[in-house]
């Protein structure tokens, strides 16, 4: 993979006539396939997650939320479902959705190559579950997806120039897991001075991710990094149940995903930690004090997983109407 | 004549030196020669009320450090060889002084809002803009005139200060939190210029000075309170005959742990922005600056009981929070950068919170009654005389960096 870091979108019109741009959307639409069948197989519910509510997820890095006006109402658009997804464990105990997010990201990630401003995330939640539980599920679905694409469509990823032998690893052996104070610890050893008490930033991310021969797990992110969502070990407190996926060859991220918190008490305590006023979370506190099931679920980012799959320098690439942050593009 | 009344300041000496400046620093020059001159009895019982003025600069005799400079410049120094260009809270300011925000009045949020920006950077000192900014006046970033809003206040800071110095901070409390002030800032194309040159910082308001443990207030007309109402809570507390409510936010809730995380949340959301916590004058003021800075924070600034440009409970004013004295002997000798407020307007003052372990003052009050007095050059004379006496008074103490000042320079009577 080359990066070339100054390359944007062109004009809808000659993005979505690009060859390359038809094949990556049918890849796209073959991991979705592929996606809902695995999901489907293992017992899980697809439901239509929310566009707009009075809250979303507050728990994306610095990036600033979309207000709308709801007759009135500050209502927000999502910027992922979660909250939505530990209440939808009232209905079924395994759902998952393919769910629009929007996050008005920092201008500095529109130069990481992977950020959009709007994408959407395959995203699955399984009530008693725990977070290796997730984790397993994750690496089943991701290693399915891959299988099926490789297998359906060859001259499609022949096309784009991307060589299937990548995924060697992926689909022979299980996925690394790397707790966040090892990775601390290695990115100290490339002389990369990464802040132990929060996220491996966007550079580090990409520099383990380049090291890797298959995807593996960040797991165990200190307490200041995410959502007030994401359960805290009760063996290791400062350390959260959760985990990213980074893929290798320098893509980074795909996936987040934790064990969720789901007592009332600690839930009011972790918003105040997160700067958050539970005032605003009305709805969701209601429901949490009637009691919601202890759960675990992740999030893949079906734009990152796609440029994964098919080799591309951009994550943009992998949206028929790409939104670069900052870009005002239709 | 203007409208700015500050009854419990010495509003009439900062307002005489918004106007003349650098003279004002001086008895009346026409007494020169024809009078002598000594400290005022009636100001020094004054004094004795407030713990910081009971201090006295004391100079030595034996000056090693003039040594110092005199081999550095081959020549006796003057008190014009004083560095103050200081660090303050992760950024170069010009001297150890910075702007804080302002409480939520009327008073503050017209155009001295918009001078103040302007003025602290031609100074090239860092400015705070308060956390009523956004929600009383708007972001700005959509419609024509910025103005008097958040965007236009930041814009006319960067518009006046020079490259590599200076650095704007916002302020955020509990309940702006919903309107998401931070995000907003740190993806804003209008900020960016600051933002990539290390000069832009959010400061966390866990209290104040003016009413430590309660949170924000406004008085707001019926028609403004209607439109907040979502957001505040509203007391109408002053009788049926006026059109006028209470604002009230919340204080927040804080632990140890509250405000450990929330520090690091800063830090991890906005990796590239300065993370400053602005504390009130309370009795665990050490413990809580000690959290702060543990949980890396840039600067800690503690308001003293006696700061405080906004509306408050008259009980709070007299008796409620540490004056900004005990909040220095509280904290006592740290590593860190703590910066302080609190009836700051002059430099002896200033020297001596300096002396007592701070790295920059914050002007409150002074500031505003400055810009009152002189909306186009008010601020800038105000610090300039507080600049000149801080190199007087350092370089009278043998000590060529302001940042040298300690507590060996300050003596309290009685000890």
């Amino acid at each position: 993979m080359v990066l070339m870091r100054s390359a944007g979108p062109s004009a809808p019109g000659e993005h979505l006539a690009s060859p390359v741009t038809r094949s990556v959307l049918t890849i796209q639409q073959h991991m979705l396939i592929a996606a809902r069948g695995f999901l489907r197989d293992r017992g899980f519910t697809e439901m239509l997650a929310p566009i707009i509510g009075p809250v979303t997820d507050p728990g994306a890095r610095g990036a600033k939320q979309v207000d709308v006006d709801y007759y009135g109402h500050r209502y927000k658009l999502m910027t992922s479902a979660i909250l939505y997804k530990q209440a939808s464990l009232t209905a079924f105990d395994r759902i998952f959705c393919i769910a629009p997010n929007v996050r008005l990201e920092p201008l500095e990630t529109a130069s990481t190559s992977r950020h959009l401003a709007e994408f959407h995330q395959i995203d699955v939640e399984m009530a008693g579950a725990s977070a290796a539980d997730v984790m397993l599920l994750a690496e089943d679905l991701v290693r399915h997806v891959v299988r099926q694409v490789c297998a359906e469509l060859p001259r499609e990823l022949d096309q784009l120039g991307r060589d299937t032998g990548a995924f060697a690893g992926l689909l022979s052996e299980p996925f690394g897991r790397l707790p966040h104070a090892s990775a601390v610890a290695d990115l100290a050893g490339l002389g990369y001075d990464q802040n132990p008490a929060a996220e491996i930033d966007w550079a580090a991310e990409e520099m383990l991710s380049r090291k890797a021969a298959r995807p593996f797990f960040i797991t165990g992110y200190p307490k200041g990094s995410r959502g007030f969502y994401d359960r805290e070990s009760r063996e290791t407190p400062g350390r959260l149940c959760n985990f990213d996926l980074l893929a290798p060859e320098g893509y980074g991220e795909l996936c987040s995903g934790s064990e969720r918190e789901h007592d009332y008490a600690v839930i009011i305590a972790r918003m105040r930690e997160t700067g958050e006023n539970p005032a605003k979370y009305g709805w969701y506190l209601e429901l949490v004090r009637q009691g919601i099931p202890g759960s675990a679920g992740f999030g893949l980012g079906l734009e990152r997983f796609t440029r994964y799959i098919a080799g591309l320098d951009f994550v943009w690439q992998a949206s028929a109407y790409p939104k670069v942050p900052g870009v005002p593009l239709p | 004549m203007s409208a700015l009344r500050a009854a419990t300041f010495p509003a009439a000496a900062v307002r005489e030196r918004a106007q003349a400046g650098t003279a004002c620093v001086f008895p009346d020059l026409a007494e020169y020669g024809q009078a002598v001159f000594g400290a005022d009895p009636a100001r020094l019982a004054e004094q004795a009320a407030d713990s910081l003025d009971r201090f006295r600069l004391v100079p030595p005799v034996f000056v090693p450090g003039r040594l110092a400079k005199l081999i550095e410049l081959a020549r006796e120094p003057t008190y014009r060889d004083v560095g103050i260009e200081s660090a303050v809270g992760g950024f170069r300011s010009a001297m150890p002084v910075y702007v804080s925000a302002f409480g939520s009045t009327r008073t503050a949020s017209g155009d001295l809002g918009l001078a103040a920006s302007r003025q602290a950077g031609l100074l090239g000192i860092p400015l705070v803009i308060g956390e009523n900014v956004m929600p009383v006046n708007g972001y700005g970033r959509l419609g024509g005139d910025a103005g008097l809003t958040l965007v236009g206040r930041i814009r006319a800071y960067a518009d006046h200060v020079p490259d590599g110095i200076g650095g704007v901070v916002v302020q955020q409390s509990t309940e702006d939190a919903d309107a998401e002030v931070w995000n907003c800032v740190y993806s804003d194309p209008n900020v960016q210029h600051l933002l990539e040159s290390g000069r832009l910082g959010f400061e966390l308001k866990v209290g104040q000075g003016a009413k430590p443990g309660l949170g924000g207030m406004t008085v707001l007309t019926e028609a403004a309170a209607e439109r907040l109402a979502g957001a505040f809570a509203m007391d109408r507390l002053f009788g049926g005959a006026t059109d006028t409510v209470l604002r009230c936010a919340s204080p927040g809730t804080f632990t140890e742990e509250i405000l450990r995380q929330q520090v690091r949340l800063m830090r991890n959301n906005f990796p590239r922005a300065r993370v400053w916590v602005k504390l009130p004058p309370a009795r665990d003021v050490r413990a809580a600056a000690r959290v702060a800075w543990e949980a890396g924070a840039d600067a800690v600034t503690v308001d003293g009981a006696e700061g405080g440009t906004g509306w408050a409970p008259l009980a709070f004013l007299q008796h409620v929070g540490l004056p900004l004295g005990e909040c220095l002997r509280r904290i006592g000798e740290h590593q860190s950068c703590l910066l302080v407020s609190g009836r700051v307007w002059e430099g002896a003052r200033a020297a001596k919170c300096l002396a007592l372990g701070a790295s920059a003052v914050g002007l409150g009050r002074a500031a505003l009654i400055a810009l009152d007095a002189d909306a186009r050059t008010g601020l800038v004379n105000l610090a300039e005389c507080l600049a000149l006496e801080l190199r007087m008074i350092a370089s009278a103490l043998g000590k060529y960096h302001v940042a040298e000042l300690s507590r060996e320079d300050v003596w309290l009577p009685g000890e």
